[in-house]
C-alpha cells in the first residue's frame, strides 16, 4: 500500500473506532451528573474537555504501544501470516459486535464486564474536576479494549510500514478521527442540547451503529487481505 | 404519620429505609440535567415524591428498582425528558 492508501485505511479504521459507544456513554452520563449537580456550563465544558483529552491520550498510547511491539517483533516488513491473523481478528471482532455488542436490554447497555460498567457508572457521578475526568477518559478506552483492539492492531500494522514522519501523522489522524463521536457530543452539550435528546438518538440508532461497526470491520479486513496478501500472492506467481 | 418502608437494594448492598430527601434530590438532578429551571425541578420533585409516598403506603418492603420505575412513571407526566433520563441512569453503560 502506498502512503495515501495506507492513511486512508487508517482513517477508515479510526472511523470504525469512533462508532464504538462506551466513551460516548460515559461522557453522556458524566455530563448529566455534572449538569444535575448545578455545575456551571463552563465547568461542564471543562469536565467534558478533560474527558476527551483522556480518551485521546489513551488512544494514542495504545496505538503507539501496539505499533512499537509489532515493529520490535516483526520489523517493518510484517509477515503475511501476521497480516492474515490481523484480518481474522477484524472479522472475528465484527462477528462478536454483531452478536454481543448490545445485549437485548433496554437503553444502551454494552457487553462489557458488569463490574467495569458499575465502576465507570460510579466514577461518572464522583467526577468533580478535570483531572478526574481525564482519568475517566483513560479508563473508558481500556474498558472497551476488547473491541477497540481490532482497528488499533490493523492500523498499527499499516503504520509501521510508513516512513517515521508519516507514522506520526497516521497516529494523529487515527486519534482525531476516533474522537469524532465524542467531539459531536461535546459540541451538542456546549450548544445547549439536552442529554435526553442525545441519549434517545443513541438508543433508537444503536442497532444501526452496531451493524455499521461490524460491517466496517469486515470491509476493512477484506480490503487489507486483498491489499497485503492476495496482491503479494498474485505478484509471486 | 411516619412512613417506614424497607428498600431492598440491587446486588449485595444492605437494605435501607425509604428517604424522601434522597428521592427528591435524584428527581431534582434528573430535571436539572435536562436543563429544566430550578423552581420547576423542585416543584416536580415535590409532586413526584408525594405520589411515590402514596404508592408506598400499601407496601412495607419494595426494591430500589420499584421506586425508580414508579418515580419515573409519575415524573413522565410532569417532564417526559427528565423521566427518560431518570430511567436510563442505570442502563446507559
Amino acid at each position: 500500500m502506498d502512503i495515501s492508501t495506507s492513511l486512508a485505511a487508517v482513517a477508515f479504521a479510526a472511523l470504525i473506532h469512533a462508532s464504538f459507544q462506551l466513551s460516548v456513554s460515559v461522557l453522556t452520563l458524566m455530563s448529566g451528573h455534572a449538569i444535575g449537580a448545578k455545575r456551571t456550563q463552563a465547568k461542564v465544558m471543562r469536565l467534558t474537555t478533560g474527558f476527551i483529552f483522556g480518551v485521546a491520550v489513551m488512544t494514542m498510547l495504545v496505538l503507539s504501544f501496539v505499533a512499537l511491539v509489532l515493529l520490535h517483533v516483526f520489523g517493518a516488513d510484517t509477515p503475511k501470516i501476521v497480516w492474515a491473523a490481523g484480518c481474522g481478528l477484524l472479522v472475528g471482532v465484527a462477528v462478536a459486535i454483531w452478536a454481543f455488542y448490545y445485549p437485548h436490554k433496554k437503553g444502551t447497555i454494552l457487553w462489557i464486564p458488569r463490574a467495569v460498567a458499575d465502576y465507570l457508572t460510579k466514577r461518572t457521578k464522583a467526577t468533580k474536576d478535570s483531572a478526574e475526568a481525564f482519568g475517566l477518559g483513560l479508563s473508558s478506552v481500556l474498558a472497551e479494549l476488547l473491541f477497540l483492539i481490532a482497528p488499533i492492531v490493523i492500523s498499527a500494522m499499516i503504520l509501521i510500514q510508513l516512513p517515521p514522519l508519516w507514522q506520526l501523522a497516521g497516529i494523529g489522524i487515527y486519534t482525531v478521527i476516533s474522537l469524532l463521536s465524542l467531539i459531536i457530543v461535546w459540541v451538542l452539550i456546549g450548544s445547549g442540547h439536552t442529554l435526553a435528546g442525545i441519549q434517545k438518538w443513541r438508543e433508537e440508532n444503536k442497532r444501526f451503529l452496531q451493524f455499521a461497526a461490524g460491517l466496517g470491520l469486515v470491509v476493512l479486513g477484506f480490503y487489507v487481505y486483498v491489499g497485503e496478501i492476495m496482491n503479494v500472492t498474485a505478484g509471486g506467481i | 404519620m411516619t412512613l417506614v418502608v424497607d428498600i431492598v437494594k440491587h446486588g449485595k448492598r444492605p437494605s435501607e429505609s425509604f428517604s424522601r430527601e434522597k428521592l427528591h434530590a435524584s428527581i431534582v438532578a434528573a430535571c436539572l440535567s435536562v436543563r429544566a429551571p430550578e423552581g420547576q425541578a423542585e416543584a416536580t420533585a415535590h409532586a413526584v415524591c408525594d405520589a411515590v409516598i402514596v404508592w408506598l403506603r400499601q407496601r412495607p418492603e419494595v426494591t430500589s428498582t420499584d421506586i425508580r420505575t414508579i418515580a419515573a412513571r409519575y415524573l413522565k407526566s410532569h417532564h417526559p425528558d427528565a423521566a427518560y433520563l431518570y430511567e436510563q441512569q442505570h442502563s446507559t453503560i
